[in-house]
């Protein structure tokens, strides 16, 4: 039973107060399935369910280990090393240890802002994300308790850094050695994250004023050109609201909106933007060191997450002080918390310090503003900016010897010099193109044997775009609301809705931002219902139809087909998988509470909900792809995800892996790979979106939505890849299933392979894997069968 | 860092040399102590000629006319082709025995004995890549180098240290000889 703490006086005896540690709780408090506060090996199952269906595949970025003094080892060929681990173990243990990082971080960000609402508000405080009576339900269906106050997010996080240490635990030498449960590990870790960044985001949404659940939250500016350079400017860049809202408040107060420019760089920005509307935002991490390099801002603050390590050498060579405000990212400055503002403020204004740590919220918020205000008019007198003038960058272009070693070193393998030849002719169009390629992460610069700053040029060549970077994006709306749900939760499991896809994730990409705006737009107007958050909803919204308006501006925000949802940042992802916890709970009537098996089970097999994180560099992306994992839900990662050396691949010829139990009489029914991957990548925009269609199929479609589904798979292969997809047929149960369109032609084309077509009838009569019925109970889960239950 | 290289020489014709650069694409992407050995392309078209079921991998660097006339001949040669990414679009039309598929599945199906084969009639002995994303097909090379028993050959234009065999980092004045040297090694049909 969970149980609250609790307090209270006896009249009379108000000198007395009894403490209770305990409080029993409510019947709503008790959990409905059977793994409430599931421990590392109480989903094991489970996860071995998953992992018999979806192989790890590793793809290891080195053949040795070097993690304690016996090695180096080579583990070359699955090789074992000193302590017994072979390659493979040795991978899933590094996909462990990535999902943890990742579920640490957004964990701890969580605890972060838990400690300092709860100090601030009082753990009473009450939980609102909007119209839902579900207003967790990942924590619902992992703790088995539904929360109503902040306060009671405290076990919950307690739960989540205990489990995060047993994981830990095992990845230390002599421990854990099947590659099997390190994967079952590897989920449980991205379970944990869901977990942790639900509670950061509903915690922050019911005590910030966040948006809760608006579907018409409002549209504003982002870009690098947005921004008037002839003000102060702060910039925030990081994760965590805490600070900045503090200074976003001293601002407010002072009406000092229209004297100084403030807005953030990465996911920071969304929750500034969810925390004061006049806030603005520059874009994705990409832009940091270009914007810093930029010369614009006169005060950088730095919170966590996605901040890169060299902010402050950069920006000391600017002058731009920095304000650390989190005690994890520090960059060896002093720490002035106890310190007089006007003094910190005279230090870093003199140069006498290049930066400070800061950890009270409320010096911040008095510090930034005045501090930007003092440094704006002295920086701006002094013209600083690392780019180089167009004399020197005429030079520094003609230096170029095309030894592509700036290639080489380039993620993305960028043809750098192709621009620098062009540019001598005085032609930037080519590094203009760079601009949105480039993922701004400066190796370039490092490998340059004759020392051109080649960032620095690149950003020069292209100020025309730079400053015409202006988008539009709607604000993060938080969850989804129960009310939705409702409405559109029957399309989705029935496939009349082809499917929700998530673009979230990083900015990493292969090939531009473009890419992601194309994918979306390609995929909206077939009636998906595209969710996002974090940095791919910055990117989604920095490009524009042939009337200048954005996705934001064209599609509106509700959970229906056809729409376009920004939930936030970083960790509102926990809302995208939550829907299909609500969905089963909402529409379906699934109990959730301690209950993830049954949830998951359902989500596989009757939610047609994939993830797209096309650019995902960090181990947090990872961490909330193998959560969504465990949970049913399959994630495409752009060819950048190789060097996560894991997916969760299956094998639609094993055939026997695709057997699934129907629920009423617990009978073996072989069905279509669907979904055919959990974890997976594809090398380019037109490969991914076949597939993303094709990981919408679900076992429990009926016809018309498996038409649907199947429409648009074709459709995607034909025109992006010029072919019918190999595999088509396999997902053809009857000639309900056929697109109405094309019936015809494609029953001639199961004719060709052997299936028997009664053409008077129009009716196939021999060839499907398996027979439509519209009361199966696909699960995969024995004990949820009928007749295993009596 | 260097990798042995191995010469394969013919008098008659002039030597097209991919065994120079042979030293991983992308700086860092150093796997370990087995890294490809830098071959001459008349070693990498005679052990594909007697390849007993080979297959070609291609991907979303073959746009380039060029570089598909190559993928076409060796197609045309009988080969096998696994088109990856969105590599199919450019074979559809040109009557080759040419199989979409996703190279992060097909290099899981490849280290899986039991896997039927793009065409149900078995799986291969040798696979040669070209033509994909560097850094992907790195990736992927290295799930076969360590947990199959196939033979990789990297005939691309980078040096890809987790292959078998591998030209070194060529320039397209010496890759696009180097392919038609290549060819010129397989039995004609």
């Amino acid at each position: 039973m969970i149980t609250k703490k609790g307090s209270f006086v006896i009249e009379g005896l108000e000198n007395v107060q009894i403490n209770i540690g305990k409080v029993g709780a409510g019947e709503e408090q008790i959990a409905e399935g059977p793994t409430p506060r599931p421990e590392i090996i109480s989903l094991r199952s489970w996860d071995h369910r998953i992992l018999d269906r979806y192989n790890a595949v590793y793809t290891p970025t080195g053949d040795t280990c070097d993690m304690c003094t016996y090695g180096k080892c080579d583990l070359t060929g699955n090789k074992e090393g000193a302590c017994g681990i072979d390659l493979e173990g040795q991978s899933s243990r590094e996909a462990l240890t990535t999902t943890i990082q990742g579920a640490a971080c957004h964990s701890a960000h969580g605890r972060h802002l838990l400690n300092y609402l709860i100090k601030k508000y009082g753990a009473d405080f009450k939980i609102d994300v909007g119209p839902s009576n579900l207003q967790a339900p990942i924590t619902e269906t992992v703790m088995g308790i539904t929360p109503k106050t902040i306060g009671d997010f405290i076990p919950v996080l307690d739960y989540v850094e205990e489990q995060l240490t047993q994981l830990m635990a095992t990845t230390n030498t002599g421990q854990e050695g099947a590659s099997r449960d390190f994967e079952s590990k590897s989920l449980h870790a991205g379970m944990l994250d869901l977990l942790g960044m639900e509670v950061s985001d509903i915690i922050q949404i019911s005590c910030l004023g966040f948006p809760k659940s608006d579907e018409n939250a409002p549209v504003i500016e982002i870009g690098m050109g947005i921004l008037d350079p002839k003000k102060p400017v702060v910039v925030c860049v990081g994760h965590n609201i805490a600070a900045p809202a503090y200074i976003l408040d001293n601002m407010d107060a002072n009406n000092l909106f229209d004297k100084i420019e403030i807005a953030g760089l990465c996911c920071t920005a969304h929750d500034m933007t969810r925390y004061k509307r006049t806030a603005k935002i520059v874009g994705p991490m990409t832009k940091e060191l270009k914007y810093i390099r930029s010369g614009i801002p006169d005060v950088l603050v730095t919170d966590e997450q996605c901040v890169r390590a060299d902010i402050l050498k950069e920006a000391q060579k600017l002058h731009i002080p920095v304000i650390a405000t989190s005690e994890k990212i520090t960059y060896g400055l002093p720490d002035r918390s106890k310190d007089n503002v006007d003094d910190i403020i005279e230090d870093l204004v003199s140069g006498k310090q290049a930066g400070v740590l800061l950890l009270d919220f409320e010096k911040i918020g008095e510090l930034v503003p005045k501090l930007a205000m003092k440094m704006g008019p002295i920086r701006k007198a002094k013209g600083y900016t690392a780019l180089p003038t167009e004399e020197e960058m005429k030079k520094l272009v003609s230096k170029c010897t095309q030894c592509l070693q700036c290639t080489k070193d380039c993620p993305e393998s960028l043809p750098i010099s192709d621009a620098m030849v062009a540019a001598t002719t005085g032609d930037l169009t080519k590094f203009e193109e760079l601009h949105d390629k480039c993922i701004g992460c400066g190796r370039c610069d490092y490998s340059c044997p004759v020392k051109i700053p080649i960032l620095n040029v690149i950003e020069k060549a292209s100020q025309r775009v730079i400053w015409e970077e202006k988008g539009k994006i709607r604000i993060g709306r938080g969850q989804i609301g129960d009310p939705e749900i409702r409405e559109e939760g029957r399309n989705l499991v029935l496939g009349t809705t082809p499917g929700v896809i998530a673009f979230v994730g990083c900015s990493n990409y292969p090939n531009g931002t473009k890419d992601v705006y194309d994918m979306v737009e390609e995929m909206i107007q077939r009636s998906y219902i595209i969710i996002t958050s974090g940095c791919a909803t910055m990117d989604i919204g920095m490009h524009k139809d042939k009337d200048g308006k954005t996705l934001y501006e064209r599609y509106p925000g509700r959970f229906v087909k056809g729409n376009l949802l920004n939930t936030g940042s970083c960790v509102s992802n926990a809302h995208i998988a939550a829907t299909t916890i609500k969905v089963a709970s909402i529409f379906a009537g699934r109990k959730t509470k301690g209950n993830w098996e049954e949830i998951a089970d359902y989500v596989m097999n009757r939610v047609g909900a994939v993830g797209l994180s096309w650019g995902a560099y960090s181990q947090k992306a990872f961490a909330i792809g193998t959560g969504c994992n465990r949970l049913g839900i399959p994630v495409v990662v752009g060819p950048h995800g190789t060097k996560y050396r894991r997916a969760y691949i299956g094998k639609p010829y094993k055939k026997e892996t695709w057997n699934v139990l129907d629920g009423r009489d617990g009978s073996v029914v072989n069905v279509e790979p669907a979904p055919e991957h959990m974890m997976i990548t594809a090398e380019t925009k037109a490969e991914v979106l076949p597939l993303l269609a094709k990981l919408c199929f679900r076992p429990s479609d009926n016809s018309l939505g498996r038409a649907i589904k199947l429409t648009h798979y074709i459709e995607l292969s034909e025109k992006y890849l010029k072919k019918m997809p190999d595999d088509w047929h396999i997902y053809v149960r009857n000639e309900a299933d056929l697109p109405v369109a094309k019936k015809e032609q494609l029953m001639k084309l199961l004719e060709e392979r052997g299936w028997k077509i009664d053409w008077e009838k129009k009716k196939i009569m021999e060839g499907p894997l398996r027979k439509v019925d519209v009361s199966f109970q696909p699960t995969n889960v024995p004990r949820l069968c009928k007749e295993v239950k009596k | 860092m260097s990798a042995k290289t191995e010469k394969g020489v013919n008098p008659e014709v002039k030597v097209i040399d991919t065994t120079r650069q042979a030293v991983p694409f992308d700086t860092a992407n150093i796997p370990g102590p087995k890294m490809a050995r830098a071959v001459m392309p008349a070693v990498s078209g005679k052990m594909l000629a007697k390849a007993k079921r080979p297959l070609l991998i291609v991907g979303s660097e073959i746009s380039d006319p060029e570089v598909l006339a190559r993928v076409v001949s060796l197609g045309k040669a009988g080969i096998q082709i696994a088109s990856v990414g969105d590599s199919y679009a450019y074979l559809a039309d040109k009557g080759l025995d040419a199989h979409y598929a996703n190279m992060h599945a097909l290099a899981s199906y490849l280290c899986d004995p039991q896997w039927p084969g793009l065409d149900g009639k078995g799986g291969y002995d040798l696979v040669v890549f070209f033509g994909i994303t560097y850094y992907y097909a790195s990736q992927a090379i290295s799930a076969l180098k360590n947990f199959s028993h196939i033979k990789v050959i990297s005939i691309d234009k980078y040096y890809h240290p987790n292959a078998d065999m591998s030209f070194g980092n060529l320039k397209k004045d010496i890759f696009l000889p180097a392919l038609d040297e290549v060819i010129a090694q397989l039995p004609k049909k």
